[in-house]
């Protein structure tokens, strides 16, 4: 008798009880000589070291199963794969402002990026239920998302609901809409240093004199997620410049940390 | 008290020290300290030995030793009986680094004190008429009975009527049973009934109802807490856990249940264990190690790759596993750190990194676990190592040795350069020597993206149940996949 066959009949008789059923003999060894040294009638006190002898053994001969066959590997890519920084990036962009996550994604594809692969499975699980975003994961991801999605169909997209393929397409290379109120709407438009000053003006102004305040927070975060990149870093830096004393100086600094982490990802992602 | 010539004092054996250690740990732990640069005004005479030993406190250690009686005496804090400074003591008289001498001030009064109460309790045990007391002429003390009984006191066998002339005298009769003797007898009750318990299971089987009540997991589980062996009683919780979890859940929980009958019955067997292997049964069963014990040993120096981490809730504590390899050497190291709600888990090392740096080991048989000592600032992965590169075989016998000497064991560590596969409906890390399973899980899919159908060198943790990945080497990076701490569970770092 194996040892693997023993194992099965302690089994069986473990489940049904030694009241039920007696153990099996020992295999000759070193199992038969434990049992040996028992005292007669310990029937439930000798399966109990039988099972604890051979579950020993057993973890003691740990050997590999047999050889499987490989999986077939993922169509190649040649496109570069995102930076290790590129990924801290979009961790920060998850853990902090996922108002950003669109434009990772989007600088990604725009840049010829292919997503590195510990982020491949987290994106696309995470935008299952989303058509557009998913989908722009997996062009991201390129044949190693298909691959994926493949070999684990949990990953694939969720939602019912298709898009026509044109709508689909222009919804891929554009960043969705955010709601910003008229006032500030028109902040987005500015580029350039000059523009930087306008909106610096405007953001850190406002937050130094009170007409900006934490009741505010929702759309600046949507004007910040959406101001061009060139104001992005000036800005950032009034708004760093703002009297600490002032009651809104927390909001001004998270929306500075927001408008650098933008400014950084796309350095990285989409480089002048 | 004057000094006395070598040839007047019986000196002890090695064998005799090693015996009256409380537990295995507090002689690894009297290694480093029994070292002369670290003693002064040391001295020796016919009743006992004493010295001054400089630890971490501000002031040295006053230690005395009656080597005839068998007492100890020390400045220390440690609640052990003897500490590792009366253990060093004496360790370093029985090498000949003690100079006989006369004892003064405070060693002088106790000596004499202990002196006294033996020659009064053997005139008393004598009558009137009695024969001298035994004290009188230098003995041999007997080693006590257990490691565990940590009285300090030497009790001959057979009781008085049948001991020797030279036999040590009965312990002085104010001497208190020390804490620790309370906790051995409620621990070795605890295990005691422990197996019982299992000898019931395996008397009404498997499939009896009562076992998918936690209530019948939890009860065990409370007295086990209540005998201070806390750690059997968290694995009796989490097999409480198993039962009915999946189609092999009898056999995941009937193999667990032989560990848990090995461990009660080692448990209460520790004196009778070597020294290794007590030391892992002891950490098993719920004994404690101080760090400064840990931290007294000799320390393993190394640089030491971070070659993972895994993240476990066990109970109400979340428990961090760091897993490091010395590039030199090859042998794995563990780092625990534990944080309850909103506390912190060790945030220091990165996987993929590596530090110039001394561990010190705690007391066991594989001696995965681990203090980190002086560390320099963080490092690259190194180019070449000399364990990169092996076949899942390879990684497998590395384990083998480890669980065959604590088969008890949870979470082994491994690496290999492997690729995954599927085998048997279910996904498996595999090269051309074999597969292991892998346990279903978040970083299993994030393994198969990162390997891509390829073989990489990748860092997993056996478990009974299969490998959890726990970190895979990219070409220039390496990527942390092992199972995550829940954020809102802990404090933010």
């Amino acid at each position: 008798m194996s040892t693997a066959e023993y194992w099965a009949e302690l089994v069986t008789v473990a489940l049904l009880g030694t009241d039920r059923r007696e153990p099996p003999a020992p295999p000759p060894g070193g199992f038969a000589d434990l049992a040996a040294d028992l005292q007669p009638g310990a029937t439930a006190a000798g399966l109990a070291q039988q099972v604890a002898a051979v579950a020993a053994v057993r973890r003691a001969a740990f050997t590999p199963g047999a050889p499987a066959d490989v999986l077939q590997p993922p169509a190649a890519d040649v496109r570069p794969v995102t930076s290790p920084a590129a990924c801290a990036a979009w961790q920060k962009v998850v853990a902090d402002w996922p108002v950003v996550e669109d434009e990772w994604l989007l600088a990604v594809v725009r840049g010829g990026w292919r997503l590195s692969p510990e982020l491949v499975v987290p994106l696309l699980a995470r935008h299952r239920g989303d058509e557009v975003r998913h989908a722009r994961v997996r062009v991201a991801a390129g044949p190693l998302g298909e691959w994926m999605v493949d070999w684990s169909p949990p990953l694939g997209r969720t939602s019912r609901k298709a898009l026509p393929p044109e709508e689909l397409a222009a919804r891929l290379a554009h960043l969705p809409d955010l709601p910003i109120t008229p006032d500030l709407a028109p902040l987005v438009e500015r580029i350039g240093p000059e523009g930087a000053r306008e909106v610096a003006a405007a953001l850190a102004g406002g937050l130094s004199n009170g007409s900006l305040t934490v009741a505010n927070r929702a759309v600046l975060v949507n004007l910040c997620a959406r101001l061009h990149r060139s104001v992005l870093r000036p800005v950032a830096a009034a708004l760093l410049r703002v009297d600490p004393s002032r009651p809104s100086i927390g909001l001004a600094l998270a929306l500075a940390d927001l408008l650098s982490l933008r400014a950084l990802l796309l350095d990285q992602l989409e480089p002048e | 008290m004057t000094a006395v010539s070598d040839e007047s004092v019986v000196r002890w054996q090695v064998e005799q020290v090693h015996a009256l250690a409380p537990t295995p740990a507090s002689l690894i732990a009297a290694q480093p300290v029994a070292v002369p640069a670290r003693w002064s005004h040391t001295g020796y005479d016919e009743r006992g030995l004493w010295g001054r030993c400089s630890g971490g406190a501000s002031e040295p250690y006053e230690v005395v030793v009656d080597h005839v009686g068998v007492g100890f005496r020390c400045s220390c804090p440690s609640r052990r009986h003897p500490c590792k400074h009366a253990l060093a003591l004496l360790l370093l008289w029985v090498r000949g680094q003690v100079p006989p001498g006369a004892a003064g001030g405070g060693a002088a009064t106790w000596l004499a004190g202990r002196a006294a109460a033996v020659a009064a309790a053997a005139a008393a045990a004598a009558g009137p008429a009695g024969p001298a007391p035994a004290s009188a002429a230098p003995s041999q003390p007997a080693p006590p009975s257990s490691p565990g009984a940590g009285s300090g006191t030497a009790p001959a066998e057979g009781g008085p009527a049948d001991a020797p002339a030279e036999a040590p005298p009965a312990p002085p009769p104010s001497e208190p049973q020390r804490p620790g003797d309370d906790r051995v007898a409620r621990m070795a009750a605890g295990l005691a009934e422990l197996e019982r318990w299992i000898d019931d299971r395996m008397r009404t089987g498997l499939a009896d109802p009562a076992l998918a009540r936690y209530a019948t997991w939890d009860q065990l589980a409370a007295r086990l807490v209540d005998a201070q062996a806390g750690a059997m009683a968290n694995r009796v919780r989490r097999l409480a856990g198993q039962v009915g979890s999946g189609p092999q859940w009898h056999e995941h929980v009937l193999a667990e249940l032989g560990l848990l009958h090995l461990l009660a019955v080692a448990g209460r067997h520790l004196g009778h264990l070597p020294p290794g292997l007590g030391d892992a049964v002891a950490a098993a069963v719920g004994w404690q190690v101080r760090q400064a014990d840990v931290l007294a040993g000799v320390p393993d120096t190394d640089r030491w790759v971070v070659l993972g981490r895994s993240d476990t809730r066990e109970d109400r504590i979340e428990v961090r596993r760091i897993w490091l390899r010395g590039a030199t050497t090859g042998r794995w190291a563990m780092v625990l750190s534990f944080a309850a709600y909103q506390q912190r888990l060790d945030e220091s090392f990165e996987v993929g990194a590596s530090f110039e740096g001394d561990v010190f080991r705690y007391p066991g048989a594989s001696r995965l676990r681990v203090l980190v000592g002086r560390r320099s600032d963080t490092l690259p992965f190194p180019a070449d190592v000399p364990w990169a590169g092996q076949p899942l075989a390879a990684a497998c016998d590395e384990v083998g040795a480890v669980l065959a000497a604590e088969p008890w064991l949870d979470r082994v560590p491994l690496c290999a350069v492997a690729q995954v596969a599927r085998a048997g409906g279910r996904w498996v890390l595999a090269d051309p020597t074999g597969t292991l399973p892998l346990v279903a899980g978040p970083g299993v899919g994030t393994l198969l993206a990162c390997t891509a159908a390829g073989p990489l060198p990748v860092t997993a943790e056996w478990t009974p149940r299969g490998l959890v990945p726990l970190a895979v080497q990219l070409a220039d990076r390496v990527v942390d996949i092992g199972p995550q701490v829940d954020p809102s569970f802990v404090g933010a770092a």
